[in-house]
């Protein structure tokens, strides 16, 4: 696992935004503080959860392989793809 | 806070002017919105209509304005605002005025102690507290209270377009008017071109400003004169009007935004209410602007829970106000535009008498001296 994923989780939730980021059951997700508003898919939804609770990348893809069945190196590229791109629209 | 109003009947059965009844759909004035706000909120005493022009469509709409008038342009001074109001008061006993637009809060300040002699009471700032957040004072107080905001001068001269850069000066810049209208210029000419619109459209100075990329947040609030900040509202523009003015926004809560503006409520002892106009990039938050009344998006308040118009009144009525429900971001408000049907003999009125549904016991129709 990338440091560098970990870091860009550490740093989203040091600053509490992806607790305050408000997520529907259907994935309709808006961030309070900017306004912006995004639509996220099923799977995206688990992993935003695992990513809160946990706050740890490598825990979050262990617990996600597990609940879908998929090898975790799969997961793992997904859920890096996923954290930066929380970065990018959180920042 | 001054002493509460000397009346014996509660806010809501109050008659209150307000200002601010311009509709234009890609720039509407905020009275529309706060007279709606103040309904939203059960008043169900008279709203006075106070206009500039005929097509001032606030001045038409009866299911929120029981009378209307029309007033001298601000710019004519502060004793025929004066005089303007001392006839409508013979008419409509106004018991408090919201002033909405910048270019009349002067001359509003300078009379608030006139008004409130002939029973019409307000709640605004002092001379001193308006002029420290002008724009071409907002790097001084953002200097005094330590607030970020972006390199800003008074430009006398569109020749300083050509040269600005050997002084460190970048394009895009923002070239601003002193009460209203700003535009991005990317280069010498359209600085020049932007400069001679603005100050044939609004005087002088003109003001020149870095451009700060990201985007804009914006808060709206009422200074209580000794320092504290009620009720914020926040708001991000979701869509804007070819003007860049919010056609759609959405309630947001950015604990910096509202750090930012409490600091500089408290700074100043800002007395009534303001907006907050800062761009958030990624170094950081800019203070952009703070204009002095309720914006055009106030109705935002009242979806929010925090209806700010209707604390106004409280708050000059002497009331103690209760802690305001939480900000609700994600709330959006939309904007749009819908006909007013007028009949001729309503633009007359208002045309020849620059009166309309004056109250019952009127004084015999005057002229305007708008047209007088």
């Amino acid at each position: 696992m990338s440091t560098g994923t970990q870091r860009v989780l550490g740093e989203l939730l040091a600053v509490g935004r992806l607790q305050a980021f408000a997520v529907s059951a259907k994935g309709f997700a808006f961030d309070p503080r900017t306004g912006q508003s995004f639509s996220i898919n099923e799977t995206g939804v688990r992993t935003l959860e695992l990513l809160v609770e946990t706050g740890d990348v490598a825990r979050a893809v262990e617990r996600l392989a597990a609940d879908c069945e998929v090898p975790a190196e799969v997961v793992e590229g997904a859920v890096t793809a996923f954290v930066h791109q929380l970065g990018r629209y959180l920042a | 806070m001054n002493a509460p109003l000397p009346f014996d009947r509660g806010w809501r059965r109050w008659t209150v002017g307000i200002t601010g009844m311009n509709a234009i759909p890609d720039n509407p004035g905020p009275g529309l919105a706060v007279a709606r706000c103040l309904r939203a909120a059960g008043f169900d005493g008279r709203i006075v209509g106070l206009g500039y022009e005929p097509l001032d469509a606030g001045l038409y709409h009866g299911g929120l304005c029981d009378a209307a008038y029309l007033m001298p342009y601000p710019a004519v001074g502060a004793e025929a605002q004066r005089a303007r109001l001392g006839e409508i008061q013979l008419a409509e006993r106004l018991d408090f005025v919201i002033p909405c637009l910048d270019a009349e809060l002067t001359t509003f300040v300078d009379n608030q102690a006139a008004l409130r002699a002939m029973g019409i009471g307000s709640l605004l700032p002092d001379r001193r507290q308006l002029a420290a957040r002008a724009k071409d004072n907002l790097v001084a107080l953002c200097e005094r209270l330590g607030l970020p905001v972006p390199r800003t001068k008074v430009a006398t001269n569109p020749a300083f377009f050509d040269t600005c850069e050997s002084d460190g000066w970048r394009f895009p810049l923002v070239v601003k008017g002193p009460y209203y209208d700003a535009a991005v210029a990317r280069d010498p000419a359209e600085a020049s071109r932007a400069f001679a619109r603005i100050a044939a459209q609004w005087g002088y100075p003109v003001l020149v400003q870095e451009f700060v990329r990201g985007y804009e947040v914006n808060l709206t609030a009422i200074g209580d004169g000794d320092g504290g900040m009620i009720a914020p509202v926040m708001m991000r523009k979701r869509a804007l009007t070819d003007k860049g003015k919010a056609w759609a926004g959405v309630a947001i809560s950015d604990p910096e935004l509202e750090a930012l503006a409490a600091k500089l409520i408290e700074g100043l002892r800002w007395r009534g209410p303001l907006e907050v106009e800062a761009m958030r990039s990624d170094e950081g938050l800019y203070l952009i602007e703070i204009n002095p009344r309720f914006p055009a998006w106030t109705y935002l308040t009242h979806g929010v829970g925090r209806n700010l118009p209707e604390a106004l009144l409280r708050l000059a009525a002497g009331e103690r106000l209760a802690e305001p429900v939480p900000p609700a971001p994600g709330v959006m408000f939309i904007r749009y535009a819908e006909e007013l049907i007028v009949s001729p003999d309503s633009f007359r009125l208002i045309m020849v008498d620059g009166a309309l549904n004056a109250a019952p016991a009127a004084a015999p129709s005057r002229p305007s001296r708008m047209f007088g």
